[in-house]
């Protein structure tokens, strides 16, 4: 859009194309801004939350298929990632690659078995499977896994990066977060996010077209998982521990919520239900004693009345504010529908 | 052998009496109902509470609790479940865990997060061949087996009940006909509550009754309701029983494997079977 610069309208039009262009230095600096308001070990622990509700986003919202059990993804990079140190190597690059990889051999074994279910099966065998491993990891498993106890991990320093500063967990997980956004927002604006998208409203008419939907929820899949993984582990390179807590699928939901916060289907979104969510979770247990009780009441709330959640809001402001007439038709078109 | 079998068909029982309310409500309305433990959960502290200050004895407290949870569910009917219907199973599926969360989250303030024990009501041992078995344990499988009677005497003779099973079928059609299919279901709903509160009532004495005691029992009702076929109320019947001789004799040579051997069989009927839903 070419408009002149003059009047506040075209004044909006401006910041809005620096924020579209310089989007990632902008969510970095508001990480660094953010950091002194909360501490640095909240800021990363926030961070790492983003990848996670990135990774999920990319299945909710981009593929439309809610599982109700991503811990698992979760805890097993971070078993991964925290067994590796204890008997491969000490060293922690090695370590987040063998997390990463077992999340996308897990994704490929598990995937064929449920890419193919969609609605509630798909959430529900996500949470039967997210069960199985919490099961593995505290009992079956609990002679390496530590089982209730879990297991602290010590990474040895590589050349200058030493991992038991918190400044540079920060500095990692921070880069980290950017390549993550780039990667998905790159992935997400291809043919193949397009098609995500196209599979979410009518998986039917994108095999007509000729793709191999399977192939394509596959790969969505094993993105999403080995994400989550990579998640899990950045999760225990901060914390230094790992327990079972990090596979309990109890709390699958804790994603879940971000991402509707946030409001699904968009990288922003992600990002605002994420540091959302983990403000509300932090703080808000000061203030309030039932605190998951205030949860439901937020949860349903989303559901019934603001379903594209905190970033849709926003969307549809500065629609309003750009072309009034535009979002008239769009509703009536919506209605129709 | 003998006593893994009756606790296999003592917990099948148990998963049939609180499975065929899930099953109801995914099959009429396909929505995956989180809020069904909590029912469960709160007829087993409704029965807690009673037990000791009316001083009714067991089954009378148990009969309360079920009449109890009638107003909550037609709560959770009326409000949330309601205005889920033709939705996505998404939307029902995190409103239905949002009413689980402050659910227990009110049990949790009214009674405490403390486990509270109950003792055997019976207390009587009945000999089979020579090994005894706990006489509630017997009761609860005579329990099971004649709700079992029942469902099918009320879906096959009663208009009531052969106008849900109908809808089950094709609810297009059997609005057509003039009927109000949403009331129908939300009888088949409140029917369905009031057997996951007595299934609540018959599992409190063999395990501690807890706020969370909810949770890990609804992952195996779903389970059984996935395995039975969506829906199905006869299929339902026999995946409880199946999969509680699978929890029992998993639980026999490897005790906490026996709950997790449950989503192994689930994984394998989907392998086998991958249901469109």
């Amino acid at each position: 859009m070419s408009l002149p610069l003059t009047g506040s309208k075209s004044l909006i039009n401006a910041t809005l194309e620096f924020l579209r262009k310089f989007d990632l230095l902008v969510i970095a600096a508001l990480f660094l801004l953010l950091t002194p308001l909360i501490s640095a070990d909240r800021a990363i622990d926030f961070m790492i939350f983003c990848i996670f509700v990135l990774a999920y986003d990319l299945l909710y919202g981009y593929m439309g298929r809610l599982s109700f059990g991503h811990m698992l993804y979760l805890g097993v990079g971070a078993y991964a990632f925290a067994l590796s140190g204890e008997y491969i190597s000490g060293n922690p690059f090695l370590a987040l690659l063998i997390a990463m990889g077992s999340g996308a051999a897990l994704g490929l074994i598990l995937g064929p078995i449920i890419v193919r279910t969609t609605g509630a099966c798909f959430a529900l065998i996500n949470l039967a499977f997210n069960q199985v491993g919490f099961f593995l990891a505290l009992v079956a498993f609990s002679r390496w896994t530590g089982g209730e106890d879990g297991m602290s991990t010590y990474f040895k320093k590589i050349w200058i990066i030493d991992f038991s500063k918190k400044t540079t967990v920060f500095c990692f997980a921070l880069l980290c977060l950017i390549l993550v956004i780039f990667f998905l927002r790159r992935l997400t604006s291809s043919l193949f996010g397009i098609l995500l998208r196209g599979i979410k409203e009518n998986e039917t008419r994108v095999k007509f077209l000729g793709y191999n939907t399977f192939a394509l929820k596959m790969v969505a899949f094993m993105v999403s998982t080995s994400l989550s993984a990579f998640a899990g582990a950045l999760f225990i390179l901060n914390y230094n521990y790992v327990t079972t807590s990090f596979i309990d699928p109890l709390r699958s939901v804790e994603v879940i919520f971000a991402s509707l916060i946030g409001g699904a289907g968009s990288v922003y979104g992600a990002l605002i239900g994420g540091v959302s969510y983990k403000l509300i979770s932090n703080y808000l247990p000061n203030y309030i004693q039932r605190w998951e009780m205030f949860l439901g009441v937020i949860l349903l709330l989303l559901v019934f009345k603001f379903r594209t959640g905190v970033w849709g809001y926003i969307m549809a402001l500065l629609k309003r504010l750009e072309q009034p007439a535009a979002v008239e038709s769009e509703h009536r078109s919506e209605i129709s529908r | 052998m003998i006593s893994t079998l009756a606790y296999g068909l003592t917990v099948g029982g148990i998963l049939y009496i609180i499975s065929i309310g899930l099953s109801l409500t995914f099959g009429t309305m396909r929505i995956v109902n989180f809020a069904h433990a909590l029912v469960y959960t709160l007829g087993a502290y409704i029965l807690v509470t009673a037990l000791p200050k009316l001083g009714l004895g067991f089954f009378l407290s148990g009969l309360i609790a079920v009449i109890a949870v009638i107003p909550v569910s037609y709560l959770i009917e009326r409000y949330v479940i309601r205005r889920l219907y033709g939705q996505s199973v998404d939307y029902a599926i995190i409103a239905t865990y949002a009413v689980l969360l402050i659910g227990v989250d009110a049990i949790k303030w009214i009674w405490g997060a403390i486990p509270i024990p109950l003792s055997d009501p019976v207390g009587i041992s009945v000999s089979i061949l020579g090994i005894d078995l706990p006489g509630y344990r017997l009761i609860i499988i005579l329990i099971s087996l004649l709700i079992f009677v029942g469902l099918e005497v009320f879906f096959s003779r009663t208009v009531v009940g052969k106008i849900i099973v109908a809808g089950l079928e094709d609810k297009e059609a059997v609005a057509s006909l003039g009927i109000s299919v949403d009331k129908y279901f939300a009888v088949a709903f409140t029917l369905g509550s009031c057997l996951a509160a007595l299934g609540g009532v018959l599992y409190a004495p063999i395990t501690a009754v807890n706020p969370y005691m909810g949770f890990q029992v609804l992952l195996i009702c779903f389970a059984v309701v996935v395995v039975g076929g969506l829906g199905s109320i006869r299929g339902t019947f026999l995946a409880a029983f199946a999969l509680g001789m699978v929890m029992s004799v998993t639980g026999r040579f490897w005790g906490p494997a026996a709950d997790t051997m449950v989503f192994v069989v689930l994984g394998l009927v989907l392998i086998l079977k991958p249901i469109e839903a």
